[in-house]
């Protein structure tokens, strides 16, 4: 019954040919209309920029949300930080400090204006600090003042305690400079965007696309762009390919997979640096890693240079010490006594006594086996590939090492209970230019608390007095010589394994001038950018 | 048929309350910390007090069932929360999301419908032969196709060698959805398309067609006019869900394409432990699926004069 009917349906060729030119009719309607959105870029007055966007809103006390606020143009500070992290003047055009650090004088540039025209005053400023301290808990932990007091264009800040890096505190996107009344005259900053002094002022806002336009008032003088796009691309093959086709100038932070492609063709330039962050194994110095000996040997047997350079391909710098190279705390005065030489780290552990007694690659000593286990997590995707270039490098030599992958949100609870033989952690060392709450946090001797993320049970008298010495002094030179001798500490005692420095990237198009990148990721859009002439 | 529709809104309700129990339970005790992912957010370190501070503030440190059923007395008056992330009530952030959801939704829909009930049809009519064969390999490859390798292959083509579509404009438009939606569409008609061809088989070996076919009807009107609408009736449940599906947002599509929608939303609830925002999301999809769902049952007996006069197929 079934091939009757089929049959004579068969017979209708003419029918057949219909549907599939109607099908193919259908297809064009559909690429046409597809085509209809294809744009690129080349309008001179028009940037756009291809970013990752976390804010939803751009009050700039929410959250971080600030940061989006800075990285696009729209908010200055008083200070903002050099490519080695140094606070340089911005809105305020010096600064002094009393002999007891705990009175700043700034001196607000007389030019810096709002994007309103409105002068910013010592007045303008205090209002601004005074309402981050009143809408977030964030502000307290920077510093906690008694008073502030406006004079013309003189700013002074009565501190509680003495605060010996005061300019790189306020250089922190949290204490952007808004223009407070006109919030008070009715401008909602969440939903419209601040009032501030930057060279750029939000048309529209949202968590996938923000318009902002030239500020007409800038204080530094002419805005090259009418008007900057930024859609935000959370694909890192999507961003790449925006890029290419020239839907977008410039993209921040393109992938491992896409740089090289980048790196190699010359109508783009690529801008790298290394990040404010490291990634480090922490080693407990309760269980095998008690012995001085094995700590070496472990360090010595990691070929931190490959991880960085081949497995990573390029998007890390090789790790040698808690600070990255970024920062002028003397990444190159440093001697690593563990750099990677395998040999050593085998004539290591057999003075430590470990021996391969019953032939299974595996070193052990009194009967157990030299085995350590390394918890990690996953959500950043270099952890695990760090983690399993110490595992295979740690064979070499004759340590076993298990990778226990935990999720992110409880590496924070086993590294303070200690819970653990290695421990990777991918910590940003000093966001304020200044490192000594990162190396007190997880070095300092931790007592009952004293140091919650030390958690490893290190503790050297030497390196606790020079921790004293630092948060006393407030001469810069001396600081960075401490910060300099502290590290070395952690060194020879192979405190911890010092895996790499994740690099961050700007990629732009070949017609752009002046793209740069700071190690400090609040500056993306600048009034510098401009299309080469 | 009142008393019908009744039942199904208690059964509705019955669900969303223990939908959202589930999810709340769920996310209580899963690990993470909405705290900790917040203030994971900056590069800074930052001391337990804020921690502390940020919990309370956020309502964190109250048992479960206080939190729970503060959500609900609040979810009941219309007031889903504030989103810990955006800072903002969920509402307005899941308003926003929608349109991107909607259009996405009802153009892959639309698309998916151009695509399956043709290749179906001519698939079931020409079963076996050549044309069969071809069209349902190319819909196992559509099944098996990954959507995100689908939709960058696409964006390749399309976006960045032909230059035909935006790669990522992150606006909501006719012309901007297109790509989005014909990768939605293609795997979703892959799977359409052999639901079309086995019912319209079906339909093509009961009796009526033969009656028809003894009183001298076309082919052409015997497809269209008889079978056609018999076949709809099981694909309509299909159509539904599959809509009730869409309008929960996309999240795989919607991250490759840049698109602004419910999808890409949720994702970034669930990796910032936002609760409330997660906790809106779940209602809105559960909401979303089980409405659809009740009208279908109740289109049926529309749709079906056998069913709305209470007669037997």
């Amino acid at each position: 019954m079934m091939k009757y009917g089929m049959h004579r349906m068969i017979g209708k060729k003419k029918t057949l040919r219909r549907w599939v030119v109607g099908g193919l009719a259908a297809l064009a309607c559909v690429g046409m209309l597809a085509g209809c959105g294809g744009s690129r870029s080349g309008n001179p007055d028009v940037l756009k920029v291809g970013v990752t966007n976390f804010a939803d809103t751009l009050e700039p006390t929410e959250n971080y949300f600030a940061w989006v606020v800075m990285r696009y143009g729209i908010g200055e500070a008083l200070a903002k930080f050099d490519k080695e992290m140094k606070p340089v003047p911005w809105l305020a055009k010096e600064w002094s400090v009393s002999k007891d650090h705990m009175t700043w004088t700034f001196i607000i540039d007389e030019k810096a204006t709002f994007s309103n025209g409105k002068p910013v005053t010592a007045e303008a400023v205090k209002a601004s600090i005074e309402r981050v301290f009143a809408k977030s808990n964030r502000a307290n932990t920077f510093f906690t003042y008694d008073t502030i007091q406006a004079d013309g264009q003189t700013l002074t800040i009565h501190t509680t305690t003495p605060v010996p890096n005061m300019p790189g505190l306020l250089a922190d996107p949290l204490f952007l400079i808004v223009d407070v009344q006109a919030e008070k005259d009715g401008r909602n900053f969440a939903k419209e965007g601040p009032i501030a002094t930057g060279p750029y002022r939000v048309v529209s806002f949202s968590r996938d696309k923000a318009v902002v336009e030239a500020n007409p008032n800038y204080w530094q003088g002419k805005v090259p762009f009418k008007t900057i796009e930024i859609p935000s691309i959370d694909d890192p093959n999507t961003r790449a390919m925006a890029l290419q086709s020239g839907e977008v100038d410039m993209a921040v932070n393109i992938g491992p997979g896409e740089l090289p492609m980048f790196k190699e063709n010359s109508a783009y330039k690529v801008h790298e640096i290394d990040s404010l962050r490291v990634v480090v194994a922490r080693l407990n110095q309760r269980g095998i890693f008690k012995d001085p000996n094995v700590r070496a040997a472990l360090i010595s047997a990691t070929d931190r240079k490959s991880y960085a350079d081949v497995l990573l391909k390029g998007t890390f710098s090789p790790g040698k010490a808690p600070i990255p190279p970024s920062l002028d705390f003397g990444f190159n005065e440093l001697t690593d006594p563990n750099s990677y030489n395998p040999e050593r780290a085998k004539q290591l552990l057999a003075e430590a006594g470990w021996k391969d007694t019953d032939g299974d690659g595996i070193l052990d000593k009194d009967g157990k086996p030299l085995h350590a286990d390394f918890v990690i997590y996953n959500s950043r995707a270099e952890l695990p590939i760090f983690a399993e270039g110490v595992q295979a490098d740690a064979r070499k030599v004759g340590m076993d090492i298990s990778i226990k992958t935990v999720d992110y949100n409880l590496i924070d609870k086993i590294g303070i209970d200690g819970d653990y033989d290695l421990l990777i952690s991918n910590i940003v060392t000093a966001n304020t230019g200044d490192p000594q709450m990162f190396l007190k946090w997880y070095w300092g001797t931790n007592i009952n608390g004293s140091n919650p993320q030390n958690g490893s049970g290190y503790s050297n008298p030497t390196y606790d007095a020079k921790l004293a010495e630092m948060a006393a002094s407030f001469d810069p030179t001396k600081r960075r010589r401490l910060a300099i001798e502290l590290q070395q500490i952690l060194l020879d005692d192979s405190a911890a394994l010092f895996l790499g420095y994740p690099k961050t990237n700007i990629v732009n198009a070949g017609y752009l001038d002046n793209v740069e990148m700071f190690p400090s990721d609040y500056y993306w859009i600048t009034s510098d950018i401009a299309y080469r002439k | 048929m009142v008393v019908r529709i009744g039942k199904r809104l208690v059964q509705l309700l019955i669900t969303l309350l223990g939908v959202t129990f589930i999810t709340f339970s769920l996310t209580y005790m899963a690990p993470g910390d909405p705290v900790a992912m917040l203030l994971e957010t900056g590069d800074t370190i930052i001391s337990q007090d804020v921690v502390e501070q940020t919990r309370h503030e956020l309502g964190l440190d109250r048992p479960f069932l206080v939190q729970y059923g503060s959500w609900l007395g609040h979810a009941l008056t219309g007031d889903l929360g504030m989103s810990y992330s955006a800072k903002k009530p969920v509402v307005d952030k899941m308003a926003e999301a929608f349109p991107g959801t909607l259009l996405l939704a009802t153009t892959s829909i639309v698309l998916m419908l151009l695509i399956a009930i043709p290749a179906g049809v001519m698939a079931a009519v020409y079963c076996n032969r050549w044309l069969d064969y071809i069209l349902r390999a190319v819909s196992f490859i559509g099944i098996s196709m990954p959507t995100f390798w689908l939709g960058l292959v696409l964006l390749y083509v399309f976006g960045y060698k032909l230059g035909m579509a935006p790669i990522a404009t992150a606006t909501v438009s006719l012309a901007n959805v297109m790509l989005p939606a014909i990768t939605m569409a293609f795997t979703l008609a892959s799977k359409y398309m052999r639901q079309v061809r086995l019912v319209v088989l079906e339909e093509m070996n009961k009796e009526y067609v033969i009656g028809a076919r003894a009183r001298g009807m076309t082919e052409r009107a015997i497809l269209w006019r008889h079978i056609f609408p018999n076949a709809c009736l099981p694909l309509i449940t299909i159509l539904g869900l599959s809509f009730g599906w869409l309008l929960g947002g996309v999240a795989v599509v919607e991250m490759v394409f840049a698109w602004p929608g419910l999808g890409k939303m949720a994702v970034q609830a669930i990796t910032m432990r936002d609760y409330p925002l997660l906790q809106g999301f779940v209602l809105w999809a559960a909401l979303a699926y089980m409405s659809i769902n009740m009208l279908i049952d109740v289109s049926y007996s529309l749709l079906d004069p056998r069913l709305r006069k209470g007669g037997h197929s």
